[in-house]
């Protein structure tokens, strides 16, 4: 077995109550790494076209990768991968917690579970007895996360669902900790089995190839993380949160359901703020993590998990709110009932703008906190107007109208960074097979938010950066590590240009043009040198450089695009919403994104005919077997 | 004519405000020279200036004209730091 692995697939039949330990299949972790790509894998192979996502055929899949179970930072985190109830194509989210960590020490690397329960069960596994028990989880259900993980204990670590997994709310999650599997809908997948948690112990290490070089290296990147601008300052100081003033002044941050682009109240929502005046602690709630990117916030009396960037941006300026209390009232609220605050956020604007345009009456308006609290407990229990809500934008403007304003891509709402703004993140939006989400490539980072931008409004490498992105993403989500590891790409230098210095804009300009260079570069397959690279290296054995990552992940990509096309989804699927592509939120464009400019040549970087459908050669390059 | 500026949150705690107007400033420079003559602070704003993207509308200009970048009447001059979220 290659080292890093535990070796072990645990395959758990819900309906027989039985379950097998099998061998991990080298040849999938040789080719997919772990985590979503290995998941991916075997929801391709071991599904049939068309099933019912919250039906007893699709399987619900935790995957772990070989840097999970290290003290690498930011490496703690797994991924479930199934058939997502809300898009109708792969679904997959990570999440940080412990349950990771638990699942390697238990000598786990990938929990299969099929088929459903008829009563609320849940699963405790013993990875060194080489046990599981199924127990009957009556008591538990109807209970929030908190309370439920609480009830269940320390000694294991868990993943569990909320009263919205139980009442299959397209876009619940799955918790570890105060952490959320949050997008496509894998805890409804979860609420479909009646399966409530999984606990897993054990007391296994993880071997690895070279661990006294792991070990050296690993300090010294702990070193660098701590003295990084983003990792070790600006995120460990203000949290996700900090950089909606940032998106603010570019004009991204999303307001009232997208209409704008630019929040007068703002700053009352950004990390900063929340650091002097609603701040209670800072903590990590991911093991073996520095960044401590987690702020703690005091809800009725109560110390609880702050709201992240995404919350704020898509529950705060979305909905036109300007108050941090209230933002982490209904963060708490939503984490607690298990469900996204994206996807929630979205269908909360989209709910609003239906209203002020009187097509529905959803008992909430932009501006006013009134209602929204019990509205998100009635969307957890799919009460009221609430079970509406439940399905998410896209399925309420298919029922509803509004088509042109329900702001998803592919069923799953947007995250807090306007496309028209940032080019590239657009182009990523529309072509992430599991939908519109930022955290599949993060283009925004590179183009407009970070510490070197090139102009996000023109069309140059606009199709370039998703790809190579999206391909790292993917790699990254496999191993699996966390994708806020990819901002300390930027060296402090960096950050500490003037960004309207001559040499600036000088950077700026030549990485504009380096298309062609940039792609051969990071395809050259050679000696690891960067340090994600260089853990996988020491734990497997094997090598691991930008080149062999930007096959794999381009692999797991193409994979997850065919898995897509086997559902039904189109090149007419690969879109923005109408209000991005046709209305301007800046004076200088006369439209919003130019998607159809840019499409044409993504197809042609992935090796797609101009239908978005992979071609042979490219599927036999990249060993995708379908 | 009034330019509304918006302060990055450093900014706003040298110079005690979010944002302000200026109520003539023919480009994007006289706007940050007035800024720091203009304020209790001032200086030390020019530090922080030098970190900082700056935003006309939204469009950040040093892909533009820079400092030379022309305003008019009504436009919104934003200071802009690097970040990263998720």
């Amino acid at each position: 077995m290659i080292k890093g692995y535990a070796g072990r697939v645990l395959e758990i039949d819900l309906a027989k109550k039985s379950y097998s330990f099998e061998p991990l299949d080298e040849e999938i972790a040789r080719l997919y790494i772990g985590g979503k790509g290995y998941g991916t894998r075997l929801l391709y192979d071991r599904t049939e076209a068309g099933i019912d996502p919250l039906g007893p055929l699709n399987p619900l899949i935790f995957a772990t990768g070989p840097l999970n179970g290290s003290v690498a930072p930011q490496s703690n985190r797994f991924a479930v991968v199934c058939k997502s109830p809300l898009t109708g194509g792969i679904g997959n989210a990570t999440c940080g917690g412990n349950f990771a960590y638990g699942m390697k020490r238990a000598g786990i690397d990938i929990i299969f579970i099929s088929n459903q329960s008829e009563r609320p069960i849940r699963i405790e596994v013993n990875g060194d007895l080489g046990e599981v028990v199924f127990l009957d989880a009556a008591d538990l259900w109807g209970k929030g996360t908190y309370e439920t993980q609480e009830i269940l204990g320390k000694k294991k670590a868990h993943a569990v669902i909320g009263p919205a997994g139980e009442n299959q709310v397209l876009y619940a999650g799955i918790v570890s900790n105060e952490r959320i599997a949050g997008r496509t809908g894998v805890g409804a997948v979860m609420g479909s089995k009646r399966l409530k948690a999984i606990s897993v112990m054990g007391t296994r290490k993880l071997e690895m190839d070279d661990p006294a070089a792991f070990k050296k290296y690993t300090k010294e990147i702990r070193e660098m993380f701590k003295a990084h601008p983003v990792l070790g300052s600006s995120l460990k100081r203000y949290g996700t949160a900090g950089i909606v003033n940032t998106t603010n002044g570019r004009g991204m941050l999303p307001t009232k359901n997208f209409q704008r682009g630019h929040f007068d109240e703002a700053m009352t929502i950004s990390g900063e703020y929340m650091e002097d005046h609603e701040l209670v602690g800072v903590k990590s709630s991911c093991i073996h993590c520095p960044v401590t990117c987690g702020r703690d916030v005091e809800v009725d009396g109560k110390r609880v998990k702050g709201p992240e960037y995404e919350t704020v941006a898509l529950l705060g300026s979305n909905l036109e709110i300007g108050d941090l209390k209230k933002v982490s009232e209904w963060n708490f609220l939503a984490d607690d009932l298990g469900m996204d605050t994206i996807s929630l956020g979205g269908t909360l604007s989209f709910a609003m703008e239906l209203q002020e345009r009187g097509m529905f009456d959803a008992g909430v308006s932009f501006g006013d906190p009134e209602g929204i609290s019990q509205l998100i407990r009635d969307i957890g229990h799919r009460h009221g107007v609430g079970n509406e809500l439940a399905d998410g934008s896209k399925k309420m403007s298919e029922r509803l109208g509004g088509h042109d304003f329900a702001m998803h891509v592919k069923g799953l709402e947007l995250s807090a960074y306007d496309p028209r703004g940032s080019f590239a993140q657009g182009v990523e939006y529309a072509t992430t097979n599991r939908g519109g989400c930022h955290v599949q490539g993060a283009s925004m980072y590179l183009e407009s938010i970070g510490p070197l931008t090139i102009n996000p409004q023109n069309l140059k490498l606009k199709a370039d950066i998703p790809v190579l992105m999206q391909n790292t993403a993917c790699a990254i989500n496999s191993m699996v590590l966390c994708i806020f590891t990819t901002y300390g790409m930027f060296p402090e230098a960096i950050h500490n240009l003037d960004p309207n210095s001559l040499k600036y804009r000088m950077m700026s300009k030549a990485i504009e043009n380096s298309g062609p260079i940039m792609r051969m570069a990071m395809e050259m397959k050679g000696k690891p040198m960067l340090w994600f690279e260089k853990w996988l290296t020491y734990i497997t054995g094997e090598t691991f450089s930008s080149g062999h990552l930007q096959e794999i992940g381009g692999r797991i990509f193409n994979l997850e695009r065919m898995y897509n096309l086997r559902e039904g989804l189109t090149a007419k699927d690969d879109t923005l919403p109408p209000r991005i592509l046709n209305e301007s939120i800046y004076e200088h464009m006369k439209a919003g994104h130019p998607l159809g400019e840019l499409l044409p040549r993504y197809y042609k970087l992935r090796g797609w005919n101009v239908e978005g459908v992979p071609n042979p050669d490219t599927l036999d390059r990249l060993q995708v077997r379908v | 004519m009034s330019i509304r500026v918006e302060l990055t949150y450093d900014m706003s705690k040298v110079l005690g405000l979010q944002h302000f107007e200026i109520e003539s400033a023919a480009t994007v420079r006289e706007v940050v020279e007035q800024t720091e003559t203009r304020f209790e602070g001032g200086e030390e704003f020019a530090k922080l200036a030098r970190l900082a993207a700056i935003a006309v509308n939204g469009v950040l200009i040093n892909h533009r004209k820079g400092m030379k970048t022309r305003l008019r009447d009504g436009d919104r001059v934003g200071f802009v730091k690097a970040s990263a979220g998720g």
